[in-house]
């Protein structure tokens, strides 16, 4: 049991109809099941379009599950109502990609960062400027950048405010879904440091959506691969790096571009990702499987438990 | 010979008041079949030094200096030669496959009008060429993706058909701004390698531009790493990376997560704005291993060891391992 757990998640859209033709559904989540364990940093990695974004919105209650559950400290978030509604809203928090995209260009970094309070009720409205100074200090920033707007912040510090925000309720859990790739590689790691540095003080638990395998390895504790709609192995991070089990971990880790080449020469993983409204039938990735057998295309694996992992392949 | 030659290469923008310079006295040279590769974070001029070299700067921007090219300047060539010389010898490939195709028209007509246009090819052979052509950059069923619009196809597709394009009249050059930074690691490691095959099998030098240097790592055989419009390291990738002699280099190779739970040392600060660079040296104000003789005067790029450029004063104390 975790401090969030969702259970055979399934979201559903339903695709623009044509005239005359069957109604067809974009499986962006198809029956996922994890948990974000309390302190710990879980990650959900995968290509664009596997469905990481929209478990993480599912998770927020920002978009309704089609079907499934999620329970935040036991209790399932669709129940909630009323202050126990704003107790989980005050709980869970996220920071997203674009820090150009999610600040409100016409409001101060003051007005941003205690609206908040001022939603939650958390802080005196005398308080409000102390408080503000001391999250500001935690991401890195100084006073003075209080009483300017966000288009006089570069992208790094436009993160760290976006953090700032997040942290003015102090969250039991944070989601950060891609929070480094709008960054430079210089910037991110002064942003993976912060983000390392309040896990570490607040023991607030993450969950961290990202494409960015090394950064995942860095950071988190346990790594779910989502491949289009579904979790096709969850393990711990050294697990999974060192010894991938299903063929999509296996490819996806060696298609990284890595410092120190090994000379070796890289399997390369042929053709795209199918569109997610024609999810192939059986494995859904058995198209660009290589070690596929005969029952790949037919039936769906079911989710095995393996030394201490779980992985949904064939194989295993 | 080397096939392309930057000569103290110096962008910059017309402004109300100074002009806004942005690169500054570059210099590199790319030999035969060569990939060479320009690191750098954003706002440091790579682009802007491929849009130079294309002839397809901006119409505020200026550029001084030499670009020679087989012997030719071409700064200095009028616009019909230019436009000779561009997609037939010399062709560009950009960072967002999703806008650098005309959605209107078919990706077969657009691969053809290289072919029409520096070939003389009538329009039936060169449509023609263009299913081969889709065949050579790897797409399946090339006969019927010829006839299709881009919006029918993925990124990755789309960033394969800029490359069918860009390698249709075989040229010499081919400039990769920043080709899979838009695509996923799975497309990523496709669209370098499909880069790569063609590079040996039309013998083609690459000019590789790209923010990440491990992409540089793999692929690239010389590098210069740039910041604030300057090159700041230059030497064969294997050196830069085993044993790098400036300290933004190293800040760049800190800044990647390694082991757990160590904390990284990013590069503190961020870019500053051109027309805000400190005195002296460029990388001053973010500089670890800074003396008060950096402030005094900008440093050269010196030759450390024999093919090693480096712009720092201190090149020869820094001692860093991977």
């Amino acid at each position: 049991m975790g401090i969030i757990d969702v259970e055979d998640l399934k979201k559903h859209f339903p695709v623009k109809k044509k005239a005359f033709s069957k109604q067809e559904w974009l499986k962006a989540v198809d029956g996922v099941t994890f948990s974000v364990k309390d302190g710990a940093v879980s990650s959900l990695v995968g290509e664009s379009g596997s469905g990481k974004s929209t478990v993480a919105r599912l998770i927020l209650r920002l978009t309704p599950p089609t079907s499934g559950k999620i329970s935040f400290q036991g209790n399932d978030i669709q129940t909630l109502k009323g202050d126990s509604l704003r107790q989980f809203r005050k709980s869970v928090q996220i920071i997203f990609q674009d820090p150009f995209a999610s600040l409100n260009p016409r409001m101060t970094v003051f007005d941003t960062v205690s609206e908040p309070l001022k939603v939650h009720k958390l802080v005196d409205r005398s308080g409000y400027g102390d408080y503000v100074v001391n999250l500001l200090g935690k991401v890195g920033l100084q006073a003075d950048a209080m009483n300017r707007y966000p288009h006089e912040f570069s992208g790094g510090q436009r993160q760290r405010i976006c953090i700032a925000r997040a942290l003015a309720v102090s969250p039991k859990v944070l989601i950060a879904d891609e929070p480094l790739s709008a960054l430079d590689v210089s910037i991110q790691a002064q942003i993976l440091n912060i983000l390392q540095e309040l896990q570490r003080e607040s023991k607030i638990s993450f969950l961290f959506i990202s494409h960015d395998l090394r950064v995942v390895r860095y950071f988190s504790d346990e790594v779910a691969v989502m491949y289009l709609g579904k979790i096709v192995e969850h393990a711990k991070t050294e697990d999974l790096f060192n010894n991938p089990l299903h063929p999509y971990t296996i490819e996806l880790l060696s298609s990284a571009p890595k410092i120190k080449p090994d000379g070796k020469k890289r399997k390369i993983l042929k053709g795209d990702v199918p569109s997610p409204i024609n999810i192939p039938l059986g494995c859904p990735f058995h198209p660009r499987c290589p070690q596929r057998i005969n029952v790949c295309d037919q039936i769906v694996p079911e989710i095995k438990r393996l030394e201490g992992r779980l992985v949904s392949c064939h194989l295993f | 010979m080397s096939l392309l030659t930057v000569r103290d290469l110096t962008i910059s923008f017309r402004a109300k008041k100074h002009p806004l310079q942005i690169v500054t006295n570059l210099n590199f040279s790319i030999d035969r079949s060569e990939v060479f590769g320009l690191v750098g974070e954003s706002g440091c001029g790579k682009s802007l030094t491929a849009l130079s070299i294309m002839g397809i700067l901006p119409q505020n921007a200026v550029s001084e200096g030499e670009i020679f090219y087989n012997g030719r300047n071409l700064l200095k060539l009028d616009n019909e030669s230019m436009r000779k010389l561009r997609g037939k010898e010399l062709s560009m490939i950009f960072q967002e496959p999703m806008t650098s195709l005309n959605p209107v028209l078919t990706i077969g007509y657009q691969i053809s009008e290289m072919l029409t246009t520096h070939e003389g090819f009538s329009t039936k052979e060169a449509m023609g060429r263009a299913t081969e052509l889709l065949r050579a950059v790897r797409i399946p069923s090339p006969e019927i993706r010829v006839r299709e619009y881009p919006h029918q196809m993925s990124g990755g597709m789309r960033q394969r058909v800029m490359i069918a394009i860009a390698i249709a009249c075989n040229p010499s050059l081919l400039i990769a701004d920043e080709p899979t930074t838009a695509l996923d690691v799975t497309i990523q490691a496709q669209i370098l390698e499909l880069l790569m095959d063609l590079k040996q099998e039309k013998n083609m030098s690459i000019l590789l531009i790209t923010h990440d240097i491990a992409v540089i790592a793999e692929n690239a055989d010389r590098a210069a790493v740039m910041y604030a419009g300057r090159i700041m390291e230059a030497s064969r990738v294997s050196n830069i990376l085993s044993d790098p002699k400036h300290p933004y280099t190293i800040g760049l190779l800190e800044s990647l997560p390694k082991t757990k739970g160590i904390p990284l040392k990013p590069i503190p600060g961020s870019v500053p704005r051109p027309d805000r660079l400190p005195p002296g040296c460029k990388f001053s104000d973010r500089c670890g291993y800074k003396i008060s003789d950096c402030l005094k005067e900008e440093p050269v790029l010196r030759e450390i060891s024999p093919g090693h450029f480096s712009r720092c004063i201190r090149a020869e104390e820094m001692k860093w391992e991977l």
